[in-house]
């Protein structure tokens, strides 16, 4: 997936750092699967039709079907295959980091937090979370605190305008960055492709969208500076 | 010479009684209310965004080592909803009240038409001049001195837009990450 | 009457403002919505501050706020001091060049005053919000944020003008010296300008930035109009030269200038034009002289004291020099007038437009009367010229010549009377030095002559 993990845990044990270790195979396996960016990996045989998806391994076709309901969800903001190719990496991120969280968890560990290229869940808590400020490299635009933190960003500060806007096709720049924030231990998967879906939006009507869904806060950045941001947002302040 | 202190006294108290007609605002003002979108909750009111919500306006204070809420009394949102009443479908334009942030006052205007916003302007922010950058960075290197030093760490995470490889190691992240935090 | 034949195409356009009352617009009127646009573009100015201000929360925003205020009032007041003095014809005409001129240095003063208190509220504020010092904040202030260097420099410009434009300043330096000091006014303002926009937290955006730019651009259009272009199309237009140099006496001379459609200038008696003559060490300076006799369709009278200076160099004018001539100026005109009894009063120099009007100002016979004040008999201008007038107008003319000691003291209420009879129902134009016409207006008034009808216009501003 070309991205960095990192993991903060709070009560470690053996059992748990047993599970470290396996979360990471998981996450090398995940991206066996699903790197769009690995020719050999079963998702791009598939986008090439070398691979029909009934053959494929059933995770990717999971995959893609939950790809399809947050599509309904976010009225085709967010897709499975931007710009036409076929990546679901908008929501095998999130879902990746969900996972080690899942191998955490049976292990017994109840504090823990993984980063995931930028998108956390946390467990337990309360975890501060700092929103890197996507202008300033090294500076935060804000700060969270909360139990069960979840917290997935969307923007264009790294890779450039690789978000794209599935209606035009063209990339989307209204924003910087857009930042979705939640609780509840494995929601990063959805909430980090409804981040993308957002930032896609633009800023007001991903705002608008945001602040109808329930238990979902988020904050825009705009290239000027701009800062906005849903009703409920300052509870997640810390 | 007479002349000349009258006007000089008129003047001056002339912009005094200006000054004092303007609201002044409390501690609640920093980094205050937020855009509420056209229909559902509070329907078309619009409130301002702050500049910097709390957390790091504040946070040269970091004196407690607890990591919750640190000055602000963040848990008042929306002092600034104006009340504009019911849910649905409203239309027209909406000014919210400012958002004393510290660093200007922020306001912004929402155009809803049909329950929905269609034209955000943004009347007043203060990014607007050198002043406010240099007051930005003011405020945020005793954090990022703290995060290294390894002393009163107050950020677990940081998330922000995907991080590549060399993103990564330019980031707070990865400083964080190696500076060990719990 | 005295129409003559050449005047006749001048006066017969200005016959419908010539009755008293009638035509012209009541005294004071255009000087009223002048003075009451001011306020109100003032008052805009303030509005947009305080549109744009949501809430002021601590000492350093009650003092950024003020620097706010101030700026913008400094801002607004530099482009309305420019339009007072862009010799715009009918402020010139109705207001008067002297009125527009005290108005201005007024003007000139409270805003040095507001810049100063601008620039001071403004650093003050901003080193607190930043926790500096003073000093350092304003260092920062000009080396760092945009446009400051340019706006800095503006300031000690128009501070620099403003000592230079003191009176006790003004009383060392020659008139052409200090008018050319003070045109770097202009250079200060247009430094000046950029910082506003750039920094301006209330001209960011929207109207108030919109209100500034139609500001100062409609002022350039103007100023470019009335100071530069119309001038330089008149000039060609009209051609004027000198066409004689008449010695008058007492070192006094009378200039005529002869030109093409010199009806066209629409000069009225009592008005003045500011010339400036393309000879040797006259070419660059433009003072202000008046006209001593109606203009006709041939020439343009002036008559010229010779006080040193430009004045002295007039006399020694070649015939066929060429004149670059700005106006006509002044609302020491017939217009003013309101009664139908007319006294001129004129003392020394003053003469000068005073010869104009007698000759001119419609008044049937005996509702004239000019008053001459000369201290000696050889300082008493156009003798024959106004005996002749007044004796084809029917007009009374009294010349008052000699120490006080013998005439008495004409500026004297009772002595006023006894020379004017019906003095309180006159209209009374003034001309004269400067402590001469306050005493003479005191002494009117105190004579029972209403202040409306006291029309005087001071040269030496």
């Amino acid at each position: 997936m070309g991205t960095v993990f990192s993991f903060a845990v709070r009560d470690p044990s053996p059992a748990v750092d047993e599970a470290l270790r396996e979360a990471v195979a998981r996450l090398h396996a995940i991206d066996a699967l699903f790197s769009p960016y690995r020719e050999e990996s079963e998702l791009s045989r598939v986008a090439r039709g070398e691979l029909a998806l009934a053959d494929a391994d059933p995770e990717l076709a999971e995959v893609l079907e939950r790809c399809r309901e947050v599509e309904t969800e976010t009225d085709g903001w967010f897709t499975a295959c931007p710009g036409g190719r076929l990546d679901p990496s908008g929501w095998v991120k999130g879902w990746a980091v969900n996972e080690a969280c899942a191998l955490l968890c049976r292990a017994g560990s109840t504090e823990h937090c993984v980063n995931g290229g930028g998108d956390i869940q946390s467990v337990g808590g309360p975890w501060r979370i700092g929103i890197a400020d996507p202008a300033r490299p090294r500076k935060l635009a804000a700060v969270l605190a909360g139990r069960d933190l979840v917290v997935a960003t969307s923007g264009t500060a790294e890779r450039g305008a690789h978000v794209v806007n599935p209606h035009s096709g063209e990339a989307a720049t209204d924003l910087l960055s857009l930042t979705l924030v939640t609780n509840g231990p494995g929601r990063l998967a959805r909430t980090d492709a409804w981040a993308t879906a957002v930032f896609a939006m633009g800023p007001e009507r991903g705002l608008a969208w945001a602040e109808r869904q329930p238990d979902l806060e988020a904050l825009a950045i705009l290239p000027d500076g701009t800062r906005l941001a849903t009703n409920g947002f300052l509870r997640f302040a810390g | 010479m007479r002349r000349a202190i009258v006007t000089t006294t008129a003047t001056a108290a002339g912009v005094v009684l200006l000054l004092s007609l303007k609201p002044h605002g409390s501690a609640s003002a920093a980094g205050a209310p937020v855009i509420s979108s056209g229909s559902g909750s509070s329907s078309g009111t619009a409130a301002s965004t702050g500049g910097q919500p709390n957390g790091t306006a504040s946070s040269p204070a970091t004196g407690s080592s607890s990591g919750s809420a640190g000055s602000t009394g963040s848990t008042a949102p929306t002092a600034g909803s104006s009340g504009s009443s019911a849910s649905g479908a409203k239309s027209g334009t909406f000014t919210g009240q400012a958002a004393d942030t510290r660093y200007g006052p922020v306001q912004v205007q929402l155009v809803v038409s049909g329950g929905k916003i269609s034209n955000v302007n943004v009347l007043q922010y203060p990014n607007e001049s050198q002043r406010d950058i240099n007051i930005n960075s003011y405020a945020l290197p005793t954090l990022n001195q703290e995060v290294l030093s390894q002393q009163n760490a107050q950020i677990d995470m940081v998330s922000g837009a995907t991080y590549t490889s060399n993103g990564y190691l330019q980031s707070l992240q990865s400083a964080l990450d190696s500076a060990g935090i719990k | 009457m005295a129409t003559a034949t050449q005047q006749r195409g001048t006066q017969a356009r200005r016959a419908h403002a010539s009755r008293p009352g009638g035509g012209a617009l009541p005294v004071d009127t255009v000087a009223r919505a002048a003075l009451a646009a001011i306020a109100f573009g003032a008052l805009i100015v303030i509005g947009i501050w305080w549109k744009n201000t949501l809430g002021i929360v601590g000492t350093d925003q009650w003092l950024t706020n003020a620097g706010r205020i101030t700026g913008l009032l400094a801002g607004y007041a530099a482009p309305v001091l420019l339009l007072l003095m862009a010799r715009i014809p009918l402020l010139e005409r109705e207001i008067g060049s002297d009125r527009l001129a005290r108005w201005h240095a007024m003007g000139g003063r409270y805003m040095v005053g507001l810049v100063t208190a601008h620039v001071l509220s403004v650093i003050w504020g901003y080193s607190m919000t930043d926790h500096t010092n003073v000093v350092g904040e304003g260092v920062t202030m000009v080396l760092t944020f945009p446009d400051m260097v340019k706006a800095a420099i503006g300031t000690v410009l128009l501070f620099a003008t403003g000592i230079f434009s003191a009176r006790a300043a003004r009383r060392k330096l020659s008139y052409d010296t200090w008018y050319y000091l003070h045109l770097a006014t202009y250079l200060a303002i247009a430094l000046g300008f950029e910082h506003q926009l750039t920094n301006g937290a209330d001209l960011g955006s929207g109207i108030g930035r919109l209100f500034w730019y139609a500001l100062y651009v409609g002022t350039a259009g103007v100023l470019g109009w009335f100071r530069l272009l119309r001038p330089y199309l008149q000039d060609r237009r009209h051609q004027l030269r000198v066409a004689e140099v008449r010695p008058e006496g007492a070192g006094t001379v009378s200039l005529f200038l002869t030109g093409r459609y010199l009806d066209e200038l629409g000069a009225e008696a009592g008005q003045f034009f500011r010339l400036q003559f393309l000879a040797p060490g006259l070419r660059f300076a433009a003072n202000p002289y008046s006209l001593s006799a109606p203009p006709t369709a041939e020439y343009l009278r002036f008559t010229i004291k010779d006080l040193g200076g430009h004045s002295a160099a007039v006399a020694h004018l070649k015939p066929g020099t060429k004149v670059r001539a700005e106006g006509p100026y002044g609302a020491f005109t017939a217009r003013r007038r309101r009664s139908r009894q007319v006294l001129l009063l004129a003392a020394g120099v003053g003469i000068t437009p005073l010869r104009a009007l007698f000759e001119t100002l419609p008044a049937r016979p005996g509702e004239l009367t000019l008053l001459y004040r000369a201290s000696r008999e050889e300082d008493v201008l156009f003798h024959r010229e106004l005996v002749a007038i007044a004796q084809s107008r029917g007009a009374r003319l009294q010349f008052l010549v000699g120490p006080r000691s013998e005439v008495g003291d004409p500026l004297e209420p009772s002595t006023l009377n006894r020379l004017v009879p019906g003095l309180a129902r006159h209209d009374v134009f003034l001309c004269g030095p400067d402590p001469m016409m306050e005493s003479a207006v005191a002494a009117l008034t105190a004579a029972g002559v209403p202040r409306r009808n006291i029309h005087h216009e001071s040269f030496s501003f």
